[in-house]
């Protein structure tokens, strides 16, 4: 494509510069009756055709020909354009396509570290300055070269003399456009800076207005930005003052080159060593390439910033996705679901390398059961989470699922056999219904609407102006955490996974719902296959009570585990939590039998 | 919200040149008069200074031709180095002074948009994301004032070149130059069309990457559910989708540009074929009054001269539409006017009795300065016409109480403090302070004289010092100390490494939610309101920080009528009333124990939420501080 796009411009270029010709011939050979000064074969086809005198008779003909020629010329012009456009946006394309697939790929422990603005300005506006470079720039570059390129072979046959006269002063031209954009990014930075800063107070006495109103601070917030849209102003100004110095200045160089034109053609053909009309293409020629050159400068600043944005984005793309990440060979292709049997034996794991997150952790769940994990936060129940989906890989130990050694198995097969909700879960900017269906995007309606019953949301989505259709998230409507996430949970049990992982997935969700929500999800068990294994992180007694199993972590550490009723029996965190539980029914009757006496000072009158 | 964005397409650019809206922002051009008269000139200057070159370049061909070997060629060359310096002057010129008024414009329409923003009432924030009012402030400010200065100014150079190439054409050659002008008519036509289907083309174009940018951070901040639900493919593919829109609108775009130049050159080189048939059978006539070669040459550049102006004039008038629609959105904000204000007898109140010079307890109008009652009588109030989120509500408070106020979200807790500070005013009913309808006394008065912590802590991008003295600007050190400490702010502040001068990240990132709350309470502490309004946070703070919060709040509360939307049991316990607000109605009032006697609404509340508070606690104290972090 690129090759077309070269050769149109190639051919544009050339055919640009006939009609000076063409109109040079007329006035010479024609209206002026000079000998024709032209090859061979044009002078043999003129004969041909009637000599100087069909010309003179019928001057149309050149005319027509300028016409003609400055159409084929538009011809290629636009088809120079078609093909750079085309080559160019299909590069950033696939550039935007595959950076998107690959931040995908990307192990979670690389989200960690970057900064997502930054990866999104990588994406989007680093992509764009190489775009409009590869349309724009490149082309202008090669536009220039060509024309200068083209008329300088013309220009020196006409009149060597002159052809140096012509372009004497291009080198000037050049260097001061270059040396000029180097020296102007400074300045175009600070106004960007100051545009910057002048752009982020504002942000800031938005969303703060109700502070600046509650001290009627409205006067001081004025001068503030006052001096922020001053500077910006200034700063700006000053740009384009600067711009006035290179654009009068390289309008006059440009204008003397001009003139040494006007002034060498003058003298020759005043001296009859010339001709009008050579003199005229000369004129012509010099308007041509001559302006365009200004930009040089103004491309090469531009080259340097696209260097920059291309190294800015190959960062991402030399980051290696996760399943190329290690190498252990992988079990090919597992297509039958699993059972759920979780095996944890001594795993241990840190994200940074030094401070170890789990510490020696081992449990196992078999097939159908229900294995709740209690701890503090920072204990490390959703690190074990993240391990079981390898979002990350443990580093010591082993992890089996189904006996198999996890980190064999292929990461989109285990995700896709696990369904798992998060305590800030993440919904699309989708309507609703395509939130809940990313769980099983052949899923009907029917089967939609009733995942969103189990997880007790339908309701509330019915309340919706729109229900279903309703559109979520920055662009929509603002879910409240709890409806978020029962949403997430419809979408996981609409998934109907062999594992399902809640994460303190109902913390907003009252204890009443939560319990109606639990028993839903116990009654209905997975459609094809036995009953369906499931993990909860959770606080609540009334949720840890009906797990098979308990495990209390913390600090990475396993410190009990076993089920209710043995746990109930150790001393430790379960029990003193049931037994708060039921000491706070005692209080509340003290209070009811209490006098006027308010409870004031005491904060927690019934602690140990 | 749709209806939000259904709004914003409301707002968009509909049809017709509106001469009110252009009024309104040339308006912001009168300081800026004697450089308009300027840039008018110098424009002038600069197109008949371009239409007379090809007449040099004619005069040094002929002369050159008549006169041959004794041609003085020195007085025409000077002729054009003085025009080319005064062109090029012209240039310098004329940027400068457009830079001086774009800029200006641009700087002059900013500073009164945020005047503005800071008097409108809330209700329009609520409609609006802050997003929306930055882009009307910077991008809307920004082409609006370029387009006032430089297309204007290029509209006056372009008809200004036109008229000046016809008139030095029409006095060369009338006939050759009737001729010649024939293109004009076609030229203009396609070009307006163009360059109108070029701006639709770019606009689409900038749509669909805004929406690629929002899928890039969609992606981003979704990649955990992304991996877990396996939706890398599907993710791609309606990614993909986006990015073929995108390929085929810029193609689209470039096409249009690149069909556009090569049709209105080869329009002008018609121009120049006419030129050259037309005027070199004139010259070939050998006629007394015939045409010289230099004017043919001339005519020849003037040919291809009109494709410049016209080209401008044909953008101008496709980028006036998305001007004027940066106008009326500008326009838009700047003529609202504030539905809560002063009553004019309140401001004359307030200039008579600051004239006269105030005595001590006794505010800016005249009345009482201390605030011994407010009352809520009757108060109802509607956000939205027909959907009233308070009803007929009655409340009393007396300097020193505090009340709680208690209930689910959306049960209307925030829209009495919204009203207690006249944010909004009462649908119907009376907001009473001292016995005097509030809308009686002066805005400034009241807001000034309430504190407000609000659930999510908004801090400024400064020093912790100046967000301290926010609260009063007149405090010095000694002060701002002393209200840190009074909230218990002081020690973890001076444990930070540059103590009351480290800097707050944006949005105060290096803090704690907790100890922004902290440093909020000071800056509460310091404005010594008589009102203290506050929403706790519903978010988990550790347990030291909330005993700090909690302390630090019982210092401020002390002597001052307090409003407190509560989510914590020993805030909720210790108030003087709590109310139970549902549906815009107060359920049940009363202290803590009587509710609980009651056996109501607050009973249930207080086993199904509190229950869990306690549960934290017992965590916290099984295992004390040794926490590993998250990610």
């Amino acid at each position: 494509m690129y090759a077309g796009a070269i050769a149109a411009m190639v051919l544009s270029a050339i055919t640009m510069f006939l009609p000076p010709l063409i109109a040079r011939t007329a006035i010479d050979y024609v209206i002026v009756g000079k000998q024709l000064n032209a090859p061979g074969f044009i002078r043999g086809f003129i004969q041909w055709a009637g000599g100087r005198d069909l010309l003179v008779h019928n001057l149309w003909i050149a005319s027509l020909t300028i016409v003609a020629i400055s159409a084929i010329s538009g011809v290629f012009a636009y088809l120079k354009g078609r093909w750079a456009s085309i080559a160019s946006e299909t590069i950033a394309r696939r550039l935007r396509n595959r950076l998107y697939d690959h931040l995908q790929h990307l192990p979670c422990s690389y989200h960690d570290k970057v900064d997502t603005g930054d990866l999104v300005q990588r994406c989007s506006s680093d992509v764009d300055t190489i775009r409009t470079f590869l349309a724009s720039r490149v082309v202008e570059i090669g536009r220039g070269g060509i024309m200068l390129a083209v008329a300088l072979p013309i220009m020196l046959a006409m009149n060597a003399w002159m052809a140096f006269l012509a372009t004497m002063l291009l080198g000037p031209i050049i260097f001061f456009s270059i040396i000029f954009f180097v020296r102007i990014k400074n300045v175009f930075k600070q106004m960007r800076q100051a545009e910057g800063s002048m752009t982020a107070t504002l942000q800031e006495n938005l969303t703060g207005i109700r502070v600046v109103r509650a001290f009627a601070r409205q006067d001081f917030e004025c001068e503030k930005f006052a001096v922020k849209n001053a500077l910006y102003r200034d700063r700006w100004r000053r740009l384009m003052h600067i711009m006035s110095w290179f654009w009068s200045l390289s309008s006059l160089l440009c204008m003397m080159q001009v003139g040494i034109v006007l002034l060498a053609g003058g003298y020759y053909v005043s001296r009859a060593e010339m001709s009008v009309g050579t003199f005229s293409a000369f004129f012509m020629f010099v308007n041509m390439y001559l302006w365009p050159l200004r930009r040089v400068g103004r491309i090469m600043a531009d080259l340097g910033r696209s260097v920059v944005s291309i190294s800015r984005v190959n960062d991402i793309l030399d980051a290696k996705r996760e399943d190329h990440e290690d190498g252990p060979a992988i079990i090919p292709h597992m297509t039958t679901p699993i059972r759920g049997q979780i095996v944890f034996e001594n795993v241990s794991f840190s994200y940074d390398g030094h401070r170890e997150v789990l510490r020696d952790v081992s449990f196992h769940v078999e097939p159908g059961q229900t294995l709740a994990i209690l701890g503090p936060s920072g204990s490390g129940k959703t690190t074990l989470i993240y391990l079981l989906l390898r979002l990350y890989d443990y580093q010591k130990g082993s992890i089996r699922l189904d006996g198999k050694e996890l980190r064999l198995l292929d990461r989109k097969f285990i995700r896709s056999q696990i369904g798992v909700v998060l305590q800030d879960p993440f919904l699309y900017s989708k309507s609703i219904r395509d939130n809940i269906k990313l769980g099983r995007s052949t899923a009907t309606e029917k089967e939609m609407i009733k995942a969103a019953s189990t997880a007790h949301v339908h309701a509330a989505i019915e309340d919706f102006d729109s229900g279903y259709d309703t559109i979520v998230g920055e662009r929509g409507v603002t879910l409240s955490g709890g409806q978020r996430q029962r949403v997430a949970l419809a979408r996981a049990i609409l998934k109907d996974p062999p594992i399902l992982i809640l994460d303190d997935a109902l913390s907003n969700v009252d204890t009443r719902t939560e319990n109606l929500i639990l028993n839903a999800l116990k009654r209905e068990s997975p459609s094809n296959k036995g009953q369906r294994t499931t993990l909860v992180i959770a606080h609540r007694l009334s949720t840890l009570m009906a797990a098979d199993k308990i495990i209390v972590l913390d600090a990475g550490r396993i410190v009990q585990s076993g089920t209710h009723e043995t746990l109930l029996n150790q001393p430790g965190l379960y029990r003193r939590l049931w037994n708060v539980q039921s000491s706070f029914d005692e209080q509340l009757g003290c209070y009811a039998e209490q006098s006027d006496r308010t409870s004031d000072n005491e904060e927690y009158p019934d602690e140990y | 919200m749709s209806t939000k964005t259904a709004r914003l397409q409301e707002e968009r650019y509909v049809g017709g040149l509106k001469w009110s809206v252009w009024k309104r922002m040339f308006s912001f051009l009168s300081p800026y008069k004697r450089f308009m008269v300027g840039l008018v000139l110098v424009a002038l200057l600069q197109a008949g200074l371009e239409a007379a070159f090809p007449l040099v370049t004619r005069g040094i061909i002929d002369h050159a031709v008549q006169n041959r070997i004794h041609a003085h060629l020195l007085p025409w060359i000077l002729m054009y180095a003085l025009l080319s310096i005064m062109l090029c002057a012209g240039t310098w010129a004329f940027i400068r002074l457009a830079a001086v008024i774009s800029t200006n414009v641009s700087h002059d329409i900013r500073r009164a948009g945020f005047r503005k923003l800071q008097e409108l009432p809330f209700s329009y924030y609520d409609r609006r994301s802050v997003g929306w009012l930055i882009t009307r402030l910077t991008s809307d400010c920004d082409r609006l004032s370029r387009f006032i200065a430089w297309s204007g100014m290029d509209f006056i150079w372009g008809v200004a070149m036109l008229l000046g190439i016809g008139a030095v054409m029409l006095y060369l050659n009338w006939r050759l130059a009737l001729i010649v002008m024939t293109i004009i008519p076609p030229m203009a036509w396609l070009s307006l069309i163009f360059q109108k289907r070029i701006l639709a083309t770019s606009r689409k174009v900038r749509r669909i990457n805004s929406n690629i940018t929002a899928s890039y951070s969609e992606s981003i901040m979704g990649v955990r559910t992304t991996k877990t639900l396996v939706r890398e493919e599907e993710n791609l593919r309606e990614f993909s989708s986006l990015t073929n829109d995108m390929f085929t609108s810029s193609v689209r775009n470039a096409l249009l540009q690149s069909m556009y130049f090569p049709i209105v050159v080869s329009l002008g080189s018609v121009g120049t074929g006419l030129v050259l048939w037309r005027g070199g059978v004139e010259v070939m006539s050998a006629l007394p009054s015939s045409m010289s070669i230099g004017t043919l040459l001339a005519f020849i550049s003037y040919s291809g001269a009109f494709i410049g102006p016209i080209r401008e004039l044909a953008m101008l008038l496709a980028e006036s539409q998305n001007a004027q629609a940066a106008a009326e959105r500008i326009t838009g904000l700047l003529e609202i006017t504030p539905e809560i204000k002063d009553s004019p007898e309140v401001i004359e109140a307030v200039e008579r009795n600051t004239a006269r010079g105030l005595p001590a307890g006794v505010a800016i109008d005249g009345r009482e300065d201390k605030i011994e009652t407010i009352e809520f009588r009757n108060v109802s109030f509607a956000y939205k016409q027909g959907k009233e989120v308070l009803k007929d509500f009655n409340l009393t408070v007396r300097s020193g109480q505090s009340i709680a106020l208690v209930g689910p979200t959306g049960g209307g807790k925030t829209t009495i403090v919204n009203l207690l500070c006249r944010f909004y005013e009462p649908s119907s009913g009376q907001v009473l302070i001292n016995g005097v309808d509030y809308r009686k006394r002066p805005l400034q008065w009241l807001q000034s004289n309430i504190g407000v912590v609000l659930q999510t802590p908004h801090l400024f991008d400064d020093t912790i010092y100046e967000n301290i003295r926010y609260g009063n600007l007149q405090a010095d050190d000694r002060q701002v100390e002393w209200a840190a400490k009074l909230v218990n702010a002081h020690d973890f502040i001076m444990n930070l490494e540059n103590g009351y001068d480290t800097r707050i990240g944006e949005g105060g990132n290096k803090l704690s939610t907790g100890q922004k709350q902290l440093v909020c309470l000071a800056r509460a502490v310091l404005a010594d309101p008589q009102i203290f309004i506050m929403d706790e946070a519903t978010s988990s703070v550790d347990t030291e920080t909330e005993q700090l919060i909690q302390q630090g709040l019982m210092n401020v509360l002390k002597g001052r009528i307090s409003f407190i939307i509560a989510h914590r049991l020993s805030t909720i316990k210790s108030a003087d009333q709590i109310l139970i607000i549902e549906n815009g109605k107060i359920v049940e009032r009363g202290t803590h124990a009587e509710l609980i006697r009651l056996k109501g609404e607050y009973y249930d509340l207080y086993i199904n939420q509190f229950s869990q508070e306690r549960q934290r606690r017992i965590f916290a104290e099984c295992f004390p501080q040794e926490q590993c972090p998250e990610p």
